[in-house]
């Protein structure tokens, strides 16, 4: 464990000795900030158009959760997809590239320890660009005052469901990554598959019965929205653990059949 | 302290090593000689355990590399042929990290780092990213990782490759005073590089051994025809001895 630790911080130093770490956390609170903002503003033109009709009913039913964040998590989750294979692209196919991987071959270090090494280090990356959008509910709550504030264990679910369809799309880019020496290439498919866990939700609406539901539990985004809407169901946290498990042990045989090649 | 034996190492048609057999004593320094493509830095890759062997066994402080690999790991230091050197960190940041994974305790790491960087001359440049150092820095860099932890058996596949002409011999008196202490297999193809510093030599050609001796015994054996008044012809220079042993 000390060493998946060793190569965590050795990963983490590169991610912020690079660009990639503090250009990853710009993108991700500039394009979410545009939705916060969006999503603000569409809700300020609702309250003030219910205000004008005087009805009571859609006021109380208007709130900052339905109208805000559980959209604003399915953006943020959308960026997912367009950011993880640009941080998980270098995590294995570098090594290999520039032959580094043979320190790790020759030190006392399990293939194990590397992949969770490395899994660690972008989960780090992941909850820090989580942690910053927490300023969108603190900045809703501040102007809010107390009687009509933020919920937020919805809130914290919907960072919850985030944090782990994050953790799922980056077991994914690194067991891609250790398939390849070219981190283009590693982007590149690991872009097209999560897309594809993305897209895939869309035609749920043409097929029916089982195939419907089906269709339904493959697509990444319809597990987090259950999670965004304040509820925890186990068969969207065995989706996502079953995707990060299956994830992690196949690098880790990638990584230790890369030696037989 | 190292016994490799009947080793085998095939890519479908390609034989890269074929059958090599040889035993490397504690405190040895062991020259490993041969034209490029021969299979030595192949045969160097299979005794570190980063390469599986086609067949065939070796053994590292009596562990068998591919049955106790974490034991055999925990006593080599490997510099490869092309210096594994993560080149967005700093020489400092890199060697305390070698150091974390080769087991090196929190309180002695920083003084291994000095150590070593101070063995192969990196202090210079130790606060500087690899990626902006000279191939000859980078080159006593990965030395240097290989150095760390104080490991019985190291492993170097040219490591002199890119140094200045006062470099070669500062790392060459270095290896020298590793003798004894450490067992050394140093691949290179600077032959006075094996006389200065080794006391075996081991030539392979197409895969196989073609000689393993001592210098003088080698000499001794491919000595010229007795000249007229009996005496012994006049000791062939190691590079004739390696030129008409690999040309065959």
């Amino acid at each position: 464990m000390s060493n998946a630790i060793a190569i965590a911080k050795k990963e983490l130093n590169i991610y912020f000795a690079t660009p990639i770490a503090y250009v990853m956390f710009t993108l991700f609170v500039v394009i979410g900030s545009y939705f916060f903002l969006r999503l603000l503003g569409a809700y300020e033109q609702a309250s003030l158009a219910y205000m004008r009709f005087q009805s009571p009913e859609m006021m109380n039913r208007l709130n900052f959760q339905d109208a805000i964040f559980r959209n604003l998590f399915g953006n943020l989750g959308v960026i997912l997809i367009f950011i993880i294979p640009f941080l998980t692209m270098r995590l294995v196919a570098e090594e290999k590239r520039q032959k580094t991987i043979e320190l790790l071959y020759t030190t006392p270090v399990t293939p194990g320890e590397i992949v969770l090494g490395k899994y660690l280090a972008c989960l780090a990356i992941l909850v820090i660009a989580l942690a910053l959008t927490l300023t969108y509910p603190l900045l809703v709550q501040f102007n809010a005052g107390d009687q009509n504030g933020v919920e937020w264990r919805s809130v914290l679910l919907g960072y919850g469901g985030l944090f782990l369809m994050g953790a799922a799309y980056m077991a994914i880019g690194l067991f891609i990554s250790s398939l390849t020496e070219s981190q283009v290439v590693a982007a590149l498919i690991t872009f097209v598959v999560l897309l594809m866990t993305w897209i895939i939700g869309w035609t749920a609406g043409e097929a029916e019965g089982w195939v419907r539901d089906f269709v339904t539990y493959l697509a990444s985004v319809s597990h987090l929205d259950s999670f965004s809407k304040g509820t925890v169901d186990l068969k969207d946290i065995v989706y996502f653990v079953s995707i990060i498990v299956l994830g992690l042990f196949a690098t880790n045989r990638a990584v230790e059949a890369h030696r037989w090649s | 302290m190292i016994e490799v034996s009947h080793l085998v190492k095939s890519y479908r048609d390609l034989k890269a090593v074929q059958d090599v057999t040889f035993k490397v004593e504690k405190g040895e320094i062991l020259g490993f000689l041969g034209p490029n493509g021969a299979g030595k830095t192949t045969t160097m890759r299979m005794i570190t355990g980063v390469l599986p062997p086609s067949s065939g066994s070796v053994k590292v402080a009596g562990f068998d590399v591919f049955e106790k690999p974490m034991e055999v790991k925990r006593r080599i230091g490997y510099l490869p042929e092309t210096p594994p050197l993560y080149t967005d960190m700093t020489v400092r940041a890199y060697l305390r990290f070698v150091a974390e994974i080769k087991g090196v305790k929190r309180a002695q790491r920083e003084s291994e780092v000095d150590k070593v960087a101070t063995q192969t001359n990196c202090g210079q440049f130790i606060h500087r990213v690899i990626g902006n150092l000279s191939k000859g820095q980078r080159q006593r860099v990965g030395l240097a990782q290989a150095l760390l932890a104080d490991p019985e058996v190291l492993i170097l596949d040219e490591p002199t490759v890119g140094l200045d002409p006062a470099q070669i011999i500062e790392v060459r008196e270095l290896i020298k005073s590793l003798a004894g202490k450490h067992t050394i297999v140093l691949s290179t193809h600077i032959l006075p590089e094996v006389v200065a510093t080794c006391q075996r030599v081991l030539i392979i050609s197409q895969g196989k051994v073609v000689a393993d001796d001592t210098l003088q015994g080698l000499q001794r054996t491919h000595a010229g025809a007795l000249t007229a008044d009996g005496h012994p012809g006049p000791a062939p220079s190691l590079e004739e001895i390696f030129l008409k042993l690999t040309s065959a």
